[in-house]
């Protein structure tokens, strides 16, 4: 199998054409076994080098030493914590999965207005769950603000945005994004929905912003989650990966009730539920995976 | 589908000049993936091949390439078989096999784009075999390999219908076969039959290419038509489709393939689904590289 371009960063991570040593293999699995997010074989070198960073930080001579940080030690769970933030750093992005937009544009948005078209009031709710810095946000928007001479004609959509921290809400409101965040968004969108705040950066226009509410919420605040009624889509990117079981499972019943029927769970695009929830459906679209609750017409409940 | 019309298809397949035979290498090979233990393979597969030196030549030249990163190049294909494993062997020579079979200049269907979904198939076939007790992972293989001959049998017989099919199925994002169906009356399962039949295949494998998009309508392999569709639709949703669009939503445990596969494999029920679709992910590089360098061009991904 041939392996793009590596950027090693330690002393770690394996060299160009070196095999990689199978301890990263298991500590893939057992991040997809406790966590749910899966590396693939192609990636592995930058569990590898993941791995590295947190060996460096700890002082580890080696692998064997850090698989026992993450299987024997008392602070396991912390350490599958910040190896997990390794793993997923500079993930984020806009437009981050195209194949995820165009399973909405293309077959779930058809599919639910067509669902919802005897409806009275045509309102479609989206729930950006663990939002972070609102990249998954904004481009839900501006797909939205797409449709809406299209598909969305006549209808209001409203997106809600929620997150644990704070800080990262405020600097989703701001919407202001860098090269790096933006390198996946074209020069049109960037013109036709951006505007210019220095040099380097583009800030989202107001009508974009228009779109969407961003708000402070807990996932495992069950008080809360009960009031999330209401919606169409819920998205919650690599935000699951860091709750044990239990929560996980909690926070997925949630996500089920605050559905409508007809409704889709997107998580990111290396996560898995897990099994932990059989009322709903995996569906497959081109290149991406959601969960359906199915719709009452659909008699799969 | 009309009875006069199976008649056509029939007498169109059979008395077909253009289609050249399969080279003589190939049923062997494929009775050979299904019927014997590796180590008895190894030394047929070498002999086998010993008698078409164009086949062997191209399986080196493949074997060769950058996409194995071999140190050495192998001189025999018993060298090959050492360095790369016998299944990647018998995939290179099965894919150039039947690369041989049919003229790349008669294609409706890119040809790379049509391997790619054959192989990977076949792979994901054998994938999902392994991880059930008592299924025959190699017939599985085979199957997945050729359930869609239809399609090449359409490009040689039927070309101006089948142009008119993959321009609707391309236009309007739907499946190829939904669009065979409206635009010619029948599919590349009726006509992939005829020439299953006259290559004289083994009768599960006729069945898979028969039914494998109505899987209730198999009578002697119902989990094997199964096993194959299920997996054509992980494929086709994976990156290795027929090179558009399908805007499709597939719920694979909701398909009544699911239930018929798990009712003769109850462990169906333990499989990941989703680690199961993202392993397969990591095969698909793979068999790009692998059917580019045999069929010399790289396709767009869908």
């Amino acid at each position: 199998m041939t392996v793009g371009a590596r950027t090693a960063t330690t002393p770690f991570a394996p060299k160009i054409g070196e095999p990689i040593d199978p301890i990263f293999r298991q500590v893939r699995d057992l991040v997809y076994k406790v966590c749910g997010i899966f590396q693939l074989e192609e990636k592995l070198y930058l569990m590898a080098d993941a791995c590295g960073r947190r060996m460096k930080a700890l002082e580890l001579r080696n692998s064997h030493e850090y698989w026992d940080r993450l299987t024997a030690h008392s602070n396991r769970e912390a350490e599958l914590r910040n190896l997990l933030n390794e793993v997923t750093i500079g993930e984020t992005c806009l437009f981050r999965s195209q194949p995820q937009v165009d399973a909405l544009r293309k077959v779930i948005l058809p599919e639910i207005v067509a669902e919802k078209s005897r409806q009275v009031v045509k309102r479609l709710r989206i729930w950006s769950a663990g939002c972070s810095t609102g990249e998954e946000s904004y481009t839900l928007a501006v797909n939205m603000l797409e449709e809406s001479e299209l598909l969305l004609k006549g209808w209001t959509v409203e997106i809600i945005a929620t997150d644990l921290n704070d800080r990262s809400v405020e600097t989703a409101k701001a919407g202001i994004y860098g090269d790096y965040a933006l390198r996946a968004t074209t020069d049109h969108f960037k013109r036709k929905y951006f505007l210019p705040v220095d040099e380097k950066r583009l800030q989202v226009r107001p009508e974009v912003k228009k779109l969407i509410t961003f708000s402070r919420l807990n996932l495992q605040d069950d008080s809360k989650m009960l009031f999330m009624k209401g919606m169409d889509l819920i998205f919650c990117c690599n935000v699951l990966i860091y709750f044990d079981g239990a929560s996980k499972s909690r926070v997925i019943d949630h996500f089920f009730s605050n559905l409508n029927f007809g409704g889709y769970f997107f998580l990111g695009t290396s996560e898995s539920l897990m099994k932990l929830n059989d009322k709903f459906h995996l569906v497959h679209f081109p290149g991406a995976i959601a969960y359906w609750k199915p719709s009452l017409k659909s008699g799969k409940l | 589908m009309s009875a006069s019309v199976a008649a056509t298809i029939r007498e169109r397949v059979q008395h077909i000049e253009t289609m050249p035979a399969i080279p003589a290498v190939f049923l062997p090979l494929l009775k050979l993936l299904g019927n014997s233990t590796e180590e008895v393979r190894v030394d047929e597969v070498v002999r086998l091949v010993s008698y078409d030196n164009t086949i062997a030549a191209q399986c080196l030249r493949v074997a060769g390439s950058p996409l194995f990163g071999l140190a050495r190049l192998p001189r025999s294909i018993k060298g090959a078989v050492i360095s790369l494993g016998l299944r990647r062997v018998e995939a290179i020579l099965l894919t150039c096999c039947l690369g041989q079979a049919f003229p790349a200049k008669k294609w409706v269907l890119d040809p790379v784009v049509f391997w790619r979904h054959s192989l990977g198939c076949a792979m994901v076939c054998r994938k999902f075999a392994e991880k059930l007790t008592a299924a025959d992972a190699e017939k599985a293989y085979m199957a997945g390999l050729l359930h869609d001959i239809g399609f090449m049998v359409n490009s040689l017989v039927f070309p101006q219908e089948f142009t008119r099919a993959m321009d609707l199925a391309c236009h309007e994002e739907i499946p190829l076969g939904e669009a065979e169906h409206a635009s010619m009356g029948f599919t590349h399962c009726e006509t992939g039959r005829a020439l299953a039949e006259k290559w004289k295949l083994a009768d599960d494998v006729i069945d898979v290419i028969a039914h494998h998009h109505m899987v209730e309508q198999s009578h002697n392999a119902q989990p094997l038509v199964a096993l194959v569709h299920l997996s054509d639709f992980l494929c086709r949703m994976r990156g290795l489709g027929y090179g558009y669009y399908e805007r499709h939503k597939v719920d694979l445990v909701s398909d009544p393939a699911w239930a018929i596969l798990l009712q003769q494999h109850r462990e169906l029920d333990g499989v990941d689904l989703v680690r199961f679709t993202f392993e397969l992910d990591e095969a698909v590089e793979e068999i790009q590289a692998l059917v580019s360098t045999v069929f010399g061009s790289t396709p767009a991904q869908s």
